[in-house]
């Protein structure tokens, strides 16, 4: 369960930090190099969630398709 | 133990982005430092009229660091008994390597270099004097870009370093 919570907090962490980059990069007129690092931090967000989700789906599979 | 190796990985990526800030910061003083240098050049010429060796010597002595640097070459390459042009041309590439100027101000001073020792006093003064604007104004632009950049790679240092900690908690 703490281990969750972790992950929770730690991703929350990355989107503050990223969004904070992205308006110090856009108030120095560096748009695109701004919403180069918004996609890069939403794709290592997306690969840690759909690892969590995969995970998530093992345990279902453990749990019903009992026999595998 | 974990709070240590963040601690040391922030460290260390703010380090960095003052590293890159620092040639920023660098560029506007070693330009003011090359025009006092022209200034110097041009009233040795225009009114004790030295040879230019002679004045490279002296301003070897005279100036700060990074900027003495480029007389010290010039006073070598004419000792090896280059002629006055090609030895400014040689000191100038070699002395690039060593500051935070960039390739416009090479152009000016490689533009200048060929006017060196070609036409009278009087002319010699206004190459100076056309060398020196020139100087001024990408003294001017540093100065803005110093402005904006060095607290930019000063703040993405920091925040970069966050970002790498909190991915590898």
């Amino acid at each position: 369960m703490s281990l969750d919570v972790n992950t929770i907090f730690q991703i929350a962490g990355i989107g503050i930090i990223v969004a904070m980059i992205q308006t110090v990069l856009k108030q120095m007129g560096k748009d695109d190099w701004a919403q180069w690092v918004t996609l890069i931090g939403f794709v290592v967000i997306l690969y840690m969630v759909s690892s969590l989700i995969g995970n998530l789906f093992d345990k279902i599979k453990d749990v019903f398709l009992f026999q595998g | 133990m974990k709070i240590i190796g963040s601690l040391l990985i922030i460290l260390t990526s703010m380090a960095i982005g003052r590293m890159y800030g620092k040639r920023y910061r660098d560029r506007p003083r070693q330009l003011r430092q090359l025009r006092s240098a022209l200034q110097v050049l041009e009233t040795e010429i225009t009114y004790s009229l030295r040879p230019i060796g002679d004045v490279a010597a002296k301003l070897m002595q005279q100036l700060p660091k990074p900027i003495n640097l480029f007389f010290k070459q010039l006073t070598e390459e004419l000792n090896k008994g280059l002629p006055l042009q090609g030895a400014w041309k040689e000191a100038v590439h070699k002395f690039w390597q060593g500051t935070a100027l960039k390739k416009s101000e090479q152009d000016i001073l490689l533009q200048f270099g060929v006017t060196l020792g070609q036409s009278d006093r009087e002319n010699q003064e206004k190459h100076i004097h056309l060398a020196l604007t020139y100087l001024e104004r990408e003294e001017f632009e540093a100065r803005e870009a110093q402005a904006t950049y060095e607290k930019l790679w000063n703040t993405m240092g920091f925040l970069a370093g966050l970002l790498i900690v909190l991915l590898l908690i």
